[in-house]
């Protein structure tokens, strides 16, 4: 178990953008809208980190979407769907995420991703991830997955 | 949403143009579309990411899929006009070694 990185304050970041929702493919689109949104607020946040960051949150939500979930989750009587929450905000210093999921623990070693062979055609997903942020964080509590990412602003 | 335009050239080489977002979802269909493609007998493919937006992961993997039943029916899977945004994709992946980013759609084989 890891603390949880410093991009856990966005949960507290009084301009954030949250959304609750069914972890679908069909989802993603809307969070990609949420970033757009984002940035829209707050236009001085330079291509690349924009970039970055994008790409980070849609893998770690894609991970989420792909692989945290067991099968039978659904089929629990009283047990929620698969559902996910994110939160996302800018500082004057970085951009943050914070992503909470209710599917399987996801068996992780975030310090052994690496890219996988050229031409292989998944598992890159983390290690991209790992590659565009400046911290990622992952940890299991009360049963639920929880993900922190960070992006440090690039100074002008 | 994303949008895909395809089309095969008199030469024989099929352009495949993703229009927005190559995520999760439209990376299942651009799979769907070049293994079409490949079956059909079109086994040169250009890969117009010109308009495409954002690239992930799995818009990666669809790439690599298409490069690799391409090569195995006897043609290749190329890609041009690849945006700087695009373009740092395959830089943190490596994959600008195996898929080389073309100038223009017209040049891509000209190789």
């Amino acid at each position: 178990m890891t603390e949880p990185g410093s991009a856990r304050t966005v949960t507290t970041l009084e301009s954030r953008l949250e959304l609750s929702a069914p972890a679908t493919p069909e989802i993603m689109e809307l969070v990609h809208a949420m970033l757009e949104h984002l940035w829209g607020t707050t236009p001085n946040v330079s291509e690349r980190d924009r970039l970055r960051f994008e790409m980070a949150v849609i893998e770690i939500l894609g991970n989420v979407v792909e692989h945290a979930y067991a099968a039978d989750n659904e089929d629990v009587p009283g047990k929620e769907g698969r559902r996910f929450e994110i939160a996302v905000g800018v500082t004057d210093g970085a951009l943050m995420a914070h992503l909470e999921d209710n599917g399987v623990p996801t068996e992780l070693d975030l310090s052994g991703v690496a890219m996988p062979d050229v031409l292989a055609e998944s598992g890159r997903g983390l290690a991209l991830a790992t590659a565009a942020l400046d911290d990622l964080t992952y940890e299991r509590m009360q049963g639920r997955n929880l993900w922190d990412l960070l992006c440090v602003r690039a100074t002008e | 949403m994303i949008e895909f335009a395809v089309e095969t050239r008199d030469d024989g080489i099929g352009v495949v143009t993703p229009q927005g977002r190559l995520n999760m979802v439209s990376a299942r269909r651009l799979k769907e579309i070049l293994s079409e493609l490949v079956s059909g007998g079109t086994s040169r493919i250009v890969v117009d990411l010109g308009e495409t937006t954002f690239l992930d992961s799995s818009g990666l993997g669809a790439l690599i899929g298409g490069l690799k039943s391409a090569r195995q029916a006897g043609g290749d899977l190329r890609i041009a006009r690849v945006s700087p945004a695009v373009m740092t994709v395959f830089e943190l992946t490596n994959l600008d070694r195996v898929l080389r980013p073309r100038e223009s759609v017209e040049s891509a084989f000209h190789d």
